[in-house]
């Protein structure tokens, strides 16, 4: 065969690895007690987790009341936080279907955490809604098109908040099934390397007989190929449908043709911005630097950069064009956003968003792992603020003076925010426990230049 | 089908040999098929491009069926909101007609991507007999999916010797070569010969 080696890409795998080093190394934390960072992590997610328990029930019991919202503001945290999660999932999507179709074999490392941290993100997505119907017990079956018969009415099909619900339980269940085909051959070599009996009965049943049989890796490849194939357009179409939720509304703020691709692009800043957050505590914690190189990260600081340029660009543009329109009500929505009552959420959403990504021009930013951290923390209090800003200060002062009201949080609403970053990190706790951080199979066909 | 013919089980004598790398399996695999040997299967840890026409496998036909899943999809979302909106229980929201297509289009979107998600993931695990729980028979070397590539070859009806198929496959660069004979009684003894 013949190999075209290129010298002048950075490899990215570093230190010669040998398809057994790979199998060792990612199969450490699978085949060992877990470290004590683990428990320590781990405990503390599940001890947050509680507190999502427990501030959920007490919404169940005692009704939405214990929320701060009111007859202007009705969407608050809940709405801010449901939109910021599934933000957040669209960067696991991105990766493995978006840049698998562009052939960028710099995602093998990063895919597999990422998609992990798409299924969780939406599940944590997913409550927010599901909470704020207030009776949850009817509000998990009104949701789907049942006939009147059931007690409500046929859904109705005109709705953007029904589109809503089958964008994310079809992303939901979409991610799960590609994450769950990208693991199957991973499955499949720790049941081989298995010692113990439970762990060779529990990764023989998800193997699914896995063999490694080229018949089937052919198959796979074209599976692989057309569920990526299909996932670009379903993980656009998803944060389109969120932002239909606001546009198709006739509230000022809200009423504008520049949502769609302004929440895709939202979403992908802050979904990157996340796993630039986890992955960089991940690679030093599981001692994954070889895998997840300063060249993974750089690259990931690039799509920060751009993404978050777009979104000032878009925050910008929605200024002008409201200025422009000649609508006193959407001229004072905006004016309202930068200079009204909820003035320190704008200015935090564009210093976060719009001006910390630029500091990525440099190439200092791009490749120090703590500042990338930093910056990533930063990005996400940033998208988050965005959510804020779009959602309350546009509900707070409407058309009419009489209705202005405003908006702050109850410790329930902050409890429920902070105990879904508890599900999420227990979630990935156990999934950085029992299943491959990084796609073993990927990687390996990345290991010599010749590929 | 070809492929029921060529299994581990449908042949008395099976040679296998067992590689370090993918680039020597792969032109080992190369030189067999074009001397004429059945090839049974190439089993490796990761998918080995250009493995599969080395081999001489067909193009899978699986995306016809995932166009016929989208399809399905697309159908039964066109049924339901039609049904609903238009014959079942006709309401005037907002002002729109009854049957206010464009406002369906989304729905109709995602069932066919659902549809075509789960559609060839189960047609995937059904054309490659995949279940859970199932036991992976074929697991000739247990590195075969960490580190190793078998190559399975049929000798059956081989139009070379075995001598000079050992050797040729060493000189390729096979670590491990084994000859597994399959006997009636539904087992079989496998020999390493190098």
């Amino acid at each position: 065969m013949s190999h075209n080696i290129t010298t002048i890409r950075p490899r990215l795998v570093t230190k010669d690895k040998s398809l057994a080093d790979v199998s060792n190394e990612i199969c450490r934390p699978i085949e060992n007690k877990p470290s004590t960072t683990w428990k320590i992590g781990f405990t503390l997610a599940v001890i947050f987790f509680g507190l999502l328990a427990f501030t959920l029930a007490l919404t169940t019991l005692v009704g939405i009341g214990t929320w701060g919202l009111n007859k202007s503001v009705q969407w608050g945290w809940d709405i801010t936080n449901f939109v910021w999660w599934i933000g957040i999932g669209h960067a696991g999507t991105l990766i493995s279907a978006i840049l698998l179709l562009f052939r960028q074999k710099w995602r093998m490392s990063i895919n597999r955490s990422a998609e992990a941290m798409t299924i969780f993100a939406v599940l944590c997505a997913a409550l927010f809604p599901l909470f704020h119907m207030g009776r949850v017990w009817v509000g998990a079956y009104w949701v789907f098109p049942l006939p009147n018969a059931f007690g409500s009415l046929w859904v109705n099909f005109n709705s953007p908040l029904l589109w809503d619900v089958f964008a994310v339980s079809t992303y939901f269940s979409v991610s799960l099934v590609f994450w769950y085909l990208g693991l199957i051959p991973d499955i499949a070599t720790i049941r081989d390397r298995a010692t113990t009996k439970g762990r060779k009965f529990w990764y023989n049943f998800f193997s699914m007989g896995w063999t490694g049989s080229t018949r089937t890796w052919n198959r796979y490849e074209v599976v692989s190929l057309i569920l990526a194939g299909i996932s670009t357009p379903l993980v656009l179409s998803v944060h389109t449908i969120v932002s239909f939720d606001f546009a198709t509304s006739v509230v000022p703020g809200w009423h504008t043709t520049i949502f769609p691709p302004y929440f895709v692009a939202g979403a992908i800043f802050s979904g990157f911005g996340m796993v630039c957050t986890l992955l960089i505590i991940a690679r030093k914690v599981l001692n994954y630097e070889d895998y997840i190189t300063i060249g993974h990260l750089e690259a990931m600081a690039k799509v920060l950069m751009l993404t978050g340029t777009l979104v000032g660009l878009a925050y910008i543009t929605e200024f002008f064009v409201a200025a422009y329109s000649g609508v006193e009500y959407e001229q004072y929505a905006f004016l309202n956003r930068a200079t009204g009552p909820y003035w320190w959420a704008y200015w935090s959403m564009m210093t976060c968003n719009l001006v910390a990504p630029q500091f990525f021009w440099m190439k200092w930013a791009r490749t120090t792992p703590w500042f990338i951290f930093f910056l990533s923390i930063v990005v996400n209090v940033g998208m988050w603020f965005e959510r804020f800003v779009i959602i309350v200060t546009s509900l707070h002062r409407e058309y009419l003076p009489s209705g202005w009201a405003l908006y702050s949080p109850t410790w329930v609403e902050i409890g429920i925010y902070l105990g879904t970053f508890g599900m999420f990190f227990t979630f990935f706790f156990l999934f950085a426990k029992f299943l491959p951080v990084i796609n073993m199979a990927e990687i390996k066909t990345i290991l010599k230049d010749s590929e | 089908m070809n492929d029921k013919k060529l299994s581990l089980r449908n042949n008395k004598k099976v040679l296998f040999g067992i590689f370090e790398d993918g680039d020597s399996a792969l032109e080992a695999t190369q030189t067999v098929f074009n001397r004429g040997v059945n090839i049974i299967d190439c089993y490796s840890p990761y998918p080995i491009h250009g493995m599969e026409k080395a081999m001489g496998l067909k193009r899978s036909r699986l995306p016809i069926g995932a166009f016929v899943c989208a399809m399905t999809g697309l159908s039964l979302a066109i049924i339901l909101q039609a049904g609903i909106m238009y014959f079942d229980w006709p309401m005037i929201i907002g002002g729109k007609p009854y049957a206010g297509i464009p406002s369906w289009i989304p729905v109709m979107f995602e069932l066919s991507i659902l549809c075509t998600a789960f559609g060839i993931a189960i047609l995937f695990f059904a054309r490659s007999g995949m279940i859970h729980g199932k036991i992976a028979n074929e697991i000739i070397d247990p590195r075969q999916t960490s580190d190793r590539i078998v190559l399975a070859m049929s000798l059956d009806e081989a139009g070379i010797n075995t001598d000079e198929l050992v050797k040729l496959l060493s000189d390729k660069g096979a670590v491990e070569i084994r000859q597994r004979v399959n006997l009636d009684n539904n087992e079989f003894e496998d020999n390493v010969i190098k």
